[in-house]
């Protein structure tokens, strides 16, 4: 992390408008921003619509390229994008998931998975984008396989967490899956022994040093090694497994507790994100951005990360929402509920 | 809610923000419920507390409320407890026990001994306690197999083609109705579509009930009202159904209270296998060690020679019931072999066809589980599901792990208790044709006329309701 020692800055490039109330969560397209393909993202609010944003190869500029709209019929809270970027899963308050098939442009809904109680909160692809997860406000968590024709059929529904669940989010690499919930726990749920179902392996929580209140999102480091979480309780956690024992598919290897960030954030923490080359951003109530890297010095609480920048007033409200884009750029988006996007690059004095 | 509770009944637990004395609605029917404590200090003002007493939540007030599926293991161990059944004893009221071949399997299990042996000596075992009879619902299994029978073969002419007029959309697939976690799940959160496919045969406990409260009282001699009738049962969720209107009649009294009709339950207590085996424990006999008793035939599959008989298949056999029957009624096919499943997925959905002239007639599946029932659930709402026939139950494995069974030994793993179960419930058990079991046919010469008929359909058959979704749960999901 040595190129971000001294001065940095979170420049704003644009301030998108467009959804006409807060903006709960976006995710870039993985498939954009390299072999000339201009870099694109979703985000999706509680006006019940889901936005596609494009970026202009000339004027670098973003534009609205589509809205997608009437099928949702109340607030849709989170999505995400398959690996190779074709279809697009929309998480909503109306208890279903539906996905999207990115036609030339053109997304059609071409699925709607029933099977949650009420609100569908999050969901996220597995690595090969064989899988689809989501978990919601019935407490469960929702394994989907896809099939072909894009027909889902559900493998498995986990039932551990004992409260709302906020966020699921596969491992970047391995299949494995996590769930934040605000029952305060991070559960880590596997394929794995004889039984043909899944199962939780692993649960983080307060007696491992885990969290004291609602855990709102999870982040996985480039090499998949390492997670962090976000919370309610003002902190930030990291931890870490064995990268060679996952790898290796010798059964699971357990996460453990690296360090907490405490005192850096005076309200709830709703989004975290690391960035491929080791960035890890957080969105919180107090409206404000902050940027966090691994340092060698002992800091005074004695985790290893140490606060690179905060961007106070990065919205006029709650920033419930913060992701690194993919492509050569440092682009952060941020997802607000004074329902605006802003795009974000950070640059170095040098090229001020 | 109870871990205790099958996966289609957790799921529906719908309020996460609510505990579950807070969240039930009856308080809202101009009732006061029965608050636990709070965990935090509430301010009241001691003047205006009200003096009433606290009101009681019945599984009946559950079942009709669309708030949560149940919030109440208390109510459910109130009304039916061990406590409640040994207190009906002692009331000297006439206690019948029915006990499930899973519940047996599951003792069997447990105590190391056959399914026979448990049989025997848990006879002995209620009769100490002061029990009349105990009889075998694999005996009124059979009664509702026959039944389930004939309304498929009645289901499946009317799905197919008849002149211009084409096929009645909802009479296949035909679903088992055995399962109540599926029942309550179908009902509460699938609104009405799915109710339609559900077999209108009520589940071997609701039969072995209506049998005896409206028939068997009067051979034994018996009144109605004295009767205390109790199963056991691999599974929670059966006392769920044990408690739906449906499934209560009206007693008109005859002499003084003139004006007052009682109503009487077909089953008025479900004890859970685990629960039965705490009864043991409480009694502090040495279970092995037992006498066998004879048993009692007059419900009971035991055949001349002293061997339990009954049908393949764990979770009640109503796919491999059916499918056989159905191959020789509607096809010619006298299927004399095994039933080759195909497991689709997992094991827990496994499916069997029928092919004449190389065309596939028959298509059956068993469903077991939440997961796959979701994907059932999903293909039959959007009409591309082609099974003619569904056995779902709503718990992994079906229903010899069902949440009242024995929980597992210390280092058990649930894979290995399951396949033990899966080989003592046919242990030194004779496979039988349902509409061969003299019981059965008796209970049809003297009683029932034939499968089908007007009296099969009144005591036999029940009805589904979908349960609208109130204002005031609406509310608690806003």
């Amino acid at each position: 992390m040595e190129s971000f020692e001294g001065n940095i800055e979170l420049r704003e490039i644009q301030r998108l408008e467009g959804h006409t109330d807060r903006v709960w969560s976006l995710a870039w397209n993985p498939a954009t921003g390299h072999a000339g393909i201009p870099l694109s993202f979703a985000s999706c609010s509680g006006d019940k619509t889901v936005r596609i944003w494009e970026q202009n190869l000339t004027s670098g500029l973003w534009n609205c390229k589509a809205v997608l709209e009437e099928t949702h019929t109340r607030t849709v809270r989170s999505c995400a994008w398959s690996p190779s970027g074709k279809l697009l899963a929309t998480a909503s308050f109306d208890a279903t998931t539906a996905i999207w098939e990115n036609v030339g442009g053109d997304f059609d809904c071409v699925s709607t998975l029933e099977g949650h109680e009420n609100e569908v909160k999050g969901v996220s692809w597995n690595a090969s984008g064989s899988l689809l997860a989501t978990c919601g406000r019935d407490k469960s968590v929702w394994i989907w396989e896809v099939q072909p024709g894009n027909e889902f059929e559900c493998v498995s529904v986990l039932q551990g967490h004992t409260q709302d669940v906020k966020m699921v989010q596969w491992h970047p690499t391995v299949d494995i899956l996590f769930s934040c919930s605000y029952d305060n726990n991070v559960k880590v749920w596997a394929d794995e022994g004889d039984s043909d179902d899944w199962q939780c392996v692993q649960t983080l929580g307060e007696p491992n040093n885990g969290h004291t209140s609602t855990v709102w999102a999870l982040s996985f480091n480039a090499r998949g090694d390492k997670m962090v979480t976000c919370s309610d309780d003002l902190t930030l956690k990291v931890w870490e497994t064995d990268n060679t024992v996952m790898q290796s598919g010798d059964g699971f290897a357990p996460w453990r507790h690296v360090c907490s960030l405490s005192g850096y954030h005076d309200r709830t923490i709703f989004s975290v994100h690391w960035s491929r080359e080791g960035i890890i951003a957080s969105g919180a109530a107090d409206d404000a951005i902050r940027l966090f890297v691994e340092s060698n010095e002992n800091s005074a609480d004695g985790s290893r990360y140490k606060l690179l920048l905060k961007k106070e007033k990065a919205h006029d409200m709650d920033v419930n929402s913060v992701q690194w884009s993919p492509g050569e750029k440092r682009l952060l988006a941020s997802a607000s509920d004074d329902g605006t996007i802003k795009v974000w690059e950070l640059v170095s004095p040098s090229q001020c | 809610m109870s871990e205790k509770f099958s996966p289609a009944l957790r799921i529906g637990d719908l309020n996460d923000f609510i505990a579950p004395s807070q969240a039930c609605i009856v308080s809202l029917k101009g009732l006061k419920t029965n608050t636990t404590k709070p965990d935090k200090p509430e301010v009241s003002i001691a003047s205006k507390q009200v003096q009433s007493e606290p009101v009681k939540i019945s599984l009946k007030d559950c079942l009709a409320c669309s708030g949560c599926v149940t919030s109440a293991e208390t109510v459910m161990l109130e009304n039916q407890s061990l406590d409640e059944f040994l207190s009906n004893i002692n009331k000297g009221k006439t206690v019948i026990v029915s006990l499930s071949p899973q519940s047996r399997a599951s003792l069997a299990v447990h105590f190391g001994i056959s399914p026979l042996q448990v049989f025997k000596k848990l006879t002995g075992f209620f009769k100490s306690l002061g029990v009349k009879a105990v009889f075998d619902t694999s005996c009124s299994r059979d009664l509702t197999l026959v039944e389930s029978c004939n309304e498929f073969i009645t289901r499946y002419k009317e799905s197919q083609p008849a002149d211009d007029h084409g096929s009645s959309k909802s009479s296949l697939p035909m679903i088992a109705s055995a399962c109540p976690g599926w029942i309550c799940y179908a009902e509460k959160q699938l609104g009405s579509f799915a109710l339609p496919y559900i077999s209108k045969v009520k589940s071997p406990q609701q039969t072995i009930g209506a049998v005896i409260k409206h028939r068997l009282y009067q051979d034994m001699g018996l009144r109605q009202d004295e009767i205390y009738h109790v199963t056991v049962m691999p599974c929670y969720d059966k006392k769920l159904e044990a408690s739906r209107d449906d499934f209560t009649f009206q007693l008109e009294s005859h002499g003084r209270q003139q004006n007052e009709a009682r109503s009487i339950a077909e089953v008025d207590s479900v004890l859970t296998t685990g629960e039965v085996l705490e009864l043991i424990q409480l009694k502090q006999v040495e279970f092995k060690s037992l006498e066998e008793f004879p048993l009692d035939r007059l419900l009971t599959n035991i055949s001349e020679e002293g061997y339990l008989y009954g049908v393949r298949g764990s979770s009640g056999g109503y796919a491999e019931t059916i499918f056989r029957h159905a191959a020789k009624t509607l096809f010619g096919r006298q299927i004399d072999v095994p039933l080759n499943y195909r497991n689709i997925r997992n094991s827990d959905f496994q499916e069997v066809t029928l092919e004449v002239e190389g065309k596939t007639v028959l298509k059956f599946a068993l469903c077991y589980g939440f997961r796959n029932l979701q994907n059932v659930v999903r293909k039959l709402k959007i009409g591309k599901c082609d099974y003619q026939f569904l056995e779902i139950m709503a718990c992994p494995s079906g229903c010899l792990n069902g949440g009242g069974q024995i929980k597992l030994k210390p280092g058990q793993s649930p894979k290995d208790l399951s396949q033990l179960l899966e080989t003592v419930y046919m242990d030194n058990v004779l496979v039988a044709e349902p509409f061969e079991n003299p019981i059965v046919k008796s209970l049809y010469d003297k009683w029932l006329e034939q499968p089908g008929s007007e009296k099969a359909r009144r005591h036999l058959h029940t009805e589904y309701h979908p349960v609208e979704k109130s204002i005031t749960s609406l509310l608690h999901n806003w």
